[in-house]
C-alpha cells in the first residue's frame, strides 16, 4: 500500500471523532481530497456518501447529444440516433459501408471507392472487428438506422409480448399511477375513484382480473427461453465446444431481459445515457457541484471541492525514496525492459519498514487559500486492545511538530519576482528552530518545519516502530488551521451610524479556525527477519 | 559473439529516415516507410521487410534468432509496438505498444490490438484474420469485412507519408556498409 493521506468525512454523525484506524470498517469514512466537497454555509466537509445527488441531465456519451428528459422515458434510457454498442467488447461501433465488388484486378490498380461507399451498410467495431452482418443486420442507407431498426425492434416477440402485458393491466392500475400518489403514499385511499365503490365491491374488484394469457408459452422451444434455463440451454451447455461460445455475463446483463446464451446471438445495443448530475449540501440542501448544461463541457458552474478550502496533505518517506532512485539507476544501466514488475516489488519492499526501527517522514502542505494560515497538527491516541499479558502496547509511536506553523497564501506563478521566492531559500531550513540546534542538543533535525517555498511547507516528523510491530501503520491526524477570514461581521441596525463606521467595522479580520481530520498511511512493518530481501531484480 | 556487420539494402523507394537505429544485416523493400526513431536490430539473424510496410515511431523489430525474419508487404507496425515474430505476413496491425514474442508467427490480415501482449510460453501460428483486443488479449477471427478499404486506406497512408515526410525529416540513404 503506498504512503497517502485521506481525509475524514463526519458525514452527518453526532461524534466529529473519527473511528481508529486501526478497525477495518473505518476505511469508509475516510477519502482522498479531490472526491470532496465543503460546504460553505454549515462549513463541513461533505463526501459522496452524504451528499444529495439529482440528475441535471441526460446525454449520449457517444454522440454528445443532450436528450430532454420527456425522450429518456420514452426511448427508455438509450440513445436514439444512430449510437450502437459492440456486444462484443462493449465499444462503439460505426457505420460502414461494404466493400465494392472484387474486379479480379485489385492488387495492381488503385483500388477507386466512391465517396459514399456502396450498400449494404453495416455496424463495424473497430476495436474487435466484428460487425452486425454477424447477426445479418444490414442497412440500405447510413443514416437513420434507428428508424430501419425500429421495425425490427418493434415485431420481436419480447416486445410484443410487453406490450400486450401493458395493455392488459392498463384497467386495473388506478388513477394513482400520476405523481402526487408517487409523492404522497397516502393518498390512493382518498381518491374519488375507489372512495365510490363500497367495500364488498372493492375487494371483488380485485380478484376480477382476468388471468394473464401469455402469447408464447413459456419454456416452448422458440427461442424465447434461451437464457432463462429452459431444455434448450441445457442441450446448448452439453455440447459446447468451446467457452467462447457462450455469451458472458457482461454482455448479457445490459438487456432488459434474458436473451439467448449464444455468443453468436449477440446483437448491437444501442448505448445507454449517462446523466450529468448536482450535488447538494445535505443539510442546508445549498448548491456544491453544478455541471454546465452542454454536455460535451466537463467543467461547473458552481464547484465548491474541499480542495479550494482545505490544505493538501501529501506524504513520503525520504528512505523509499532514497531507495527507488537506487534501483532506477542500476536499472537503466541493465537496459532491460521486462523487468519492469520486478522492480515494482523490489521498490516496495525497500519503502516498506523494519519493525524495531525509527524512520523519518515528510508531510507535504499545500494551502489553496489566498491567506497565510497556521497549521497545528495532533496525532489522535489509538486505543489498542490490551493483549494477554494484560499490558498496552502501542505498536508504533509518532512524533509531530506540536507547535503551529505558517503556510504561505497561494498565489499565481507570476507574481513571484523570481525563482528564488518560488521555491524557497534552501539554506533556511528550521528557522527560530535551528538556534536550538547549534546548543548541541540531541533534538533531532527531521522534526519539524523542513521546507517552505511558494504555497507549500514541509514538515518532518517520525515514527518509531515497536519490536512487535505488524502490519499497516496507520494513524488519526487532527489538523487545524486558523485563517484571516473576508467575511465581515453582521452590522448592528444603528441608524445613527455613519457610512464611515459601518466602513471601519467591516476592514477588521476575523480569525477563524477549522479542523479537520486524517488518516496518514505509511506503509507496511515487515518483520526483522524477513529484512534480509534480496534486491535483485 | 561475432561482431554485429551492419549491411543495408534499402530499395531507392522506400522512405528511411535518418534517425532510425539499424543493426546487422536489413532489407527493406520498396514503398516501405520507416519514420524516425524506430529501430531495427537484426542482431542474430537478418531481416528482411516487404513492401509498403509503414513502421512507426518507437516501434522495435528485433531478431534474435540465426534464421532470417521476413516481413511481408503492407503491415502497419503503430508507435511503440515491439515485434520478435520469426515470420510475419501481409496486410498485419500491430497495434500501439503490443509486444508479440518470437514464439509466435503471424499470418495474413491479423489485428494485434492496441498493449496487448502477444507472448505464448510455446510455439503458435496465428491463423489469417485472427484479432487480439482487450486487456487480457482476447481473440476472435475477422470475418474479413472491409479488407479492400482498409488496404485502400492503408495504401492512401503510405502515400501520403511518401510526400510528407521527405518534407520535415532528413532521409537515410543508400547502403550503410
Amino acid at each position: 500500500m503506498p504512503p497517502g493521506v485521506e481525509y475524514y468525512c463526519p458525514c452527518l454523525s453526532s461524534t466529529p471523532h473519527p473511528p481508529p484506524s486501526s478497525l477495518a470498517s473505518s476505511l469508509y469514512s475516510f477519502h482522498p481530497l479531490h472526491s470532496l466537497f465543503f460546504c460553505e454555509e454549515c462549513d463541513a466537509v461533505r463526501c459522496n456518501r452524504c451528499v444529495m445527488v439529482e440528475v441535471s441531465g441526460y446525454y449520449c456519451p457517444n454522440c454528445l447529444f443532450e436528450v430532454p428528459s420527456a425522450s429518456v422515458r420514452a426511448e427508455k434510457n438509450r440513445c436514439a440516433r444512430n449510437c450502437f454498442m459492440c456486444p462484443n467488447c462493449q465499444n462503439t461501433l460505426t457505420v460502414v459501408a461494404s466493400d465494392p465488388p472484387d474486379n479480379g484486378e485489385t492488387r495492381t490498380s488503385p483500388i477507386v471507392l466512391s465517396a459514399v461507399g456502396e450498400p449494404p451498410f453495416f455496424l463495424y467495431c473497430n476495436h474487435c472487428r466484428w460487425d452486425s452482418a454477424e447477426v445479418d443486420m444490414t442497412f440500405e442507407k447510413p443514416t437513420g438506422l434507428a428508424a430501419q431498426l425500429q421495425k425490427f425492434e418493434d415485431s420481436a416477440p419480447e416486445a410484443l409480448e410487453f406490450e400486450r402485458l401493458k395493455e392488459h393491466f392498463e384497467p386495473f392500475l388506478p388513477a394513482a399511477s400520476s405523481a402526487l400518489a408517487r409523492d404522497i403514499p397516502g393518498v390512493v385511499k382518498y381518491n374519488p375513484l375507489t372512495r365510490s365503490r363500497s367495500g364488498r365491491d372493492r375487494a371483488a374488484a380485485k380478484s376480477e382480473i382476468p388471468d394473464y394469457r401469455a402469447r408464447v408459452e413459456a419454456g416452448s422451444s422458440h427461442g424465447l427461453a434461451s437464457g432463462s434455463g429452459g431444455e434448450v440451454d441445457v442441450d446448448f451447455m452439453k455440447h459446447l465446444e468451446t467457452a467462447g461460445e457462450v455469451a458472458s455475463l457482461e454482455q448479457r446483463w445490459v438487456n432488459s431481459w434474458t436473451t439467448s446464451l449464444h455468443a453468436n446471438d449477440l446483437k448491437p445495443l444501442r448505448i445507454p445515457l449517462h446523466s450529468k448530475k448536482s450535488k447538494r449540501c445535505p443539510s442546508c440542501r445549498h448548491i456544491l457541484i453544478k455541471p454546465e448544461q452542454k454536455a460535451q463541457s466537463v467543467r461547473f458552474k458552481i464547484k465548491l471541492v474541499a480542495a479550494n478550502y482545505l490544505p493538501a496533505i501529501t506524504v513520503s518517506l525520504p528512505h523509499a525514496r532514497a531507495a527507488m532512485e537506487m534501483i532506477k539507476r542500476s536499472s537503466a544501466l541493465n537496459k532491460s525492459t521486462s523487468t519492469a514488475v520486478a522492480e515494482e516489488h523490489a521498490a516496495a519492499a525497500s519503502g516498506a519498514m523494519i519493525a524495531g526501527k525509527t524512520y523519518p517522514f515528510h508531510l507535504a502542505f499545500t494551502n489553496p487559500l489566498y491567506d497565510p494560515i497556521q497549521v497545528r497538527l495532533h496525532v489522535q491516541r489509538t486505543l489498542t486492545p490490551s493483549s494477554a499479558d494484560g499490558k498496552q502496547k502501542a505498536p508504533f509511536a509518532v512524533t509531530l511538530p506540536s507547535s503551529a506553523f505558517p503556510i504561505a497564501a497561494f498565489a499565481e506563478a507570476w507574481e513571484y519576482e523570481d525563482d528564488e521566492d518560488m521555491f524557497g531559500d534552501e539554506g533556511d531550513y528550521d528557522g527560530a528552530r535551528g538556534t536550538k540546534d547549534r546548543d548541541g542538543r540531541a533534538r533531532p533535525r527531521t522534526v519539524g518545519v523542513l521546507e517552505r517555498r511558494a504555497n507549500v511547507t514541509v514538515v518532518g516528523g517520525e515514527v518509531v516502530l515497536g519490536k512487535e510491530a505488524r502490519g499497516n501503520i496507520k494513524f488519526n491526524m487532527l489538523v487545524t488551521y486558523t485563517y484571516r477570514s473576508d467575511d465581515p461581521e453582521p452590522e448592528n441596525d444603528d441608524p445613527t451610524a455613519t457610512p464611515s463606521k459601518r466602513g471601519t467595522q467591516d476592514k477588521q479580520p476575523q480569525m477563524k479556525t477549522f479542523s479537520f481530520y486524517t488518516v496518514v498511511e505509511l506503509g507496511n512493518i515487515i518483520r526483522r527477519e524477513e529484512s534480509k530481501v534480496d534486491m535483485d531484480p | 559473439m561475432a561482431p554485429i556487420r551492419d549491411k543495408f539494402t534499402i530499395h531507392s523507394k522506400a522512405i528511411v529516415c535518418q534517425d532510425v537505429e539499424l543493426k546487422g544485416d536489413i532489407t527493406i523493400g520498396a514503398g516501405t516507410i520507416v519514420h524516425p526513431k524506430a529501430t531495427i536490430f537484426a542482431i542474430a539473424g537478418p531481416i528482411v521487410i516487404g513492401t509498403g510496410c509503414i513502421i512507426e515511431e518507437g516501434a522495435i523489430i528485433v531478431n534474435r534468432r540465426k534464421e532470417v525474419m521476413r516481413i511481408g508487404d503492407d503491415n502497419l507496425f503503430e508507435i511503440g509496438c515491439r515485434v520478435e515474430s520469426p515470420t510475419v505476413g501481409n496486410f498485419n496491425t500491430i497495434s500501439t505498444r503490443a509486444r508479440v514474442h518470437h514464439t509466435v508467427r503471424i499470418s495474413s490480415y491479423c489485428v494485434i490490438g492496441a498493449g496487448c501482449l502477444v507472448v505464448p510460453t510455446e510455439d503458435e501460428i496465428l491463423d489469417e484474420y485472427t484479432v487480439i483486443y482487450g486487456p487480457a488479449g482476447e481473440r476472435r477471427t475477422w470475418s474479413g469485412r472491409g479488407k479492400v478499404q482498409e488496404a485502400d486506406l492503408r495504401k492512401k497512408h503510405a502515400d501520403y507519408l511518401k510526400d510528407m515526410l521527405p518534407k520535415f525529416n532528413r532521409l537515410r540513404r543508400g547502403d550503410g556498409t
